[in-house]
């Protein structure tokens, strides 16, 4: 039924898209570092020096580790296997709190404790009314 | 009521602003669209008014695509 | 089976099909506006700035379906030589690239009061923006390239290139890290994280810019079928 033109057609369409397809894999690859918004504290954790240079890490906010000051404020970020000290100085989105996901950009100052100088909330792929949320509280309580 | 709907707790700015720019952007696309249909639509027609009665008569037969528009505009005047 | 979508057979009915959309649109769009807008409830994390969804999802799922959509007709018109489906594709893309932008634009609306930043450069982000590039190169193809035939052949690869583009953007939110939150509904596994009390908006707004997309879709290709028949009026 396919004619020779049409076969050879398909098979130039499959070349094309599988060649470029494994060009991307690598090149996606290499420059997954850069890829990747943020770091978690495990990632942070293996790496066997302490990268000084500006960078984001993310995770959880760990329950009842937020402390604030006039000033400053400092909470733990968790990614439930390792932990970092993050402290701040500034506002924060309406939507950063305890148990929430956060990202925060600064530097590192030791392999536990992170200064940051911006700090974005990160929400997950949940929605509900606040009433059903309470619901869920009780029944957890 | 109404102020708590445009308020929204403080969001209403940009909730109002995402739909107000999704409905304005696609009004415009629409209206350009539209546009370009009756253009299209009128420079064709006229093109056939431009026929020799017979070959209109020939093309009107053949293409349906033709006769419609032809009739469309012809209504429209 | 390619004759059922014979432009002359299908021009009749294309205006009844305009017509239709035409006399239920605003219907339609006044029952999704007040669920999205006064009846559906606030988020209990991001209350009223939840109502953006409504607006933003559809739209970059409509980006993304429009680009498949091309990407499979080009696939077909390129193996098999079939014109139509090029004038097919030529009249979804600029649909598309409307969507992305609104995507993109009300996705920075959203991001700004819940992430506390209009943008940012993660990896779901930059795929959309990637996105956008590949329908406005599939536009100005047209604009540039006098040769129809020429212009159809470049598409169409432009268009199969940019597909692979699509399962980046989908999955970019699982394979990196990114703040754009995961993906909330599951096509595969049918299962969603949204309240059925958001999702019932959720699906009426992609109903009505559903609506919205086919009116322009069946005016762009009627502007497109008479432009042809225009070329070769003499030829019949």
């Amino acid at each position: 039924m396919l004619t020779k033109k049409v076969k050879s057609r398909v098979y130039l369409i499959s070349l094309i898209l599988v060649s470029i397809s494994i060009a991307l894999f690598f090149i996606l690859r290499s420059l997954n570092n850069n890829i990747l918004y943020f770091k978690t504290p495990s990632d942070i954790k293996l790496e066997k020096t302490v990268n000084y240079n500006k960078i984001r890490i993310g995770g959880m906010v760990k329950k009842n580790s937020l402390k604030i000051d006039s000033e400053e404020i400092e909470f733990t970020v968790t990614d439930f296997k390792n932990e970092l000290i993050v402290s701040y100085r500034g506002t924060v989105p309406n939507l950063f709190s305890e148990g929430k996901g956060v990202v925060a950009e600064g530097v590192l100052s030791d392999k536990n404790f992170f200064i940051a100088d911006r700090i974005l909330a990160k929400h997950d792929e949940e929605y509900m009314p606040p009433e059903l949320k309470d619901l869920l509280k009780d029944n957890v309580k | 009521m109404i102020q708590k709907i445009m308020f929204m707790n403080g969001y209403g700015v940009f909730v109002w602003f995402s739909f107000a720019i999704t409905f304005v952007s696609c009004a415009i696309i629409y209206i350009k669209t539209l546009r370009t249909l009756k253009k299209y639509e009128n420079e064709y027609a006229k093109e056939l008014n431009k026929l020799s009665v017979s070959e209109r008569k020939i093309v009107l037969k053949k293409s349906k695509v033709a006769s419609q528009v032809f009739a469309s505009y012809n209504k429209s005047f | 089976m390619f004759d059922l979508i014979n432009p002359s057979r299908v021009f009749s009915w294309i205006q009844k099909l305009i017509n239709f959309i035409n006399s239920i649109f605003f219907v339609v769009l006044m029952i999704a506006l007040t669920f999205a807008l006064i009846i559906s409830p606030p988020d209990y994390l991001q209350s009223d700035s939840v109502r953006i969804m409504y607006v933003h999802v559809p739209s970059a799922w409509i980006a993304l379906a429009s680009f498949t959509a091309i990407a499979f007709f080009s696939v077909l018109s390129f193996i098999f030589k079939i014109k139509n489906l090029n004038l097919i594709s030529k009249s979804i893309a600029p649909i598309g690239l409307l969507f992305t932008f609104l995507a993109i634009i009300t996705g920075s609306l959203w991001g700004q009061p819940t992430w506390g930043t209009w943008w940012v450069w993660d990896a779901r982000i930059t795929s959309m923006v990637v996105l956008s590039f590949f329908y406005i190169i599939l536009i100005v193809i047209h604009k540039l390239i006098e040769d129809e035939d020429k212009a159809y052949k470049a598409a169409s690869i432009v268009a199969i290139i940019g597909s692979i583009n699509i399962p980046i953007i989908k999955y970019s939110v699982d394979w990196w890290n990114t703040l754009h939150q995961p993906q909330s509904i599951n096509l595969l596994k049918g299962t969603s994280s949204i309240h059925s009390s958001m999702l019932l908006p959720l699906m009426l707004m992609l109903l009505v810019l559903l609506l919205y997309c086919a009116l322009i879709f069946l005016m762009k290709y009627k502007t497109e079928i008479i432009r042809i028949k225009k070329k070769n009026i003499k030829r019949l």
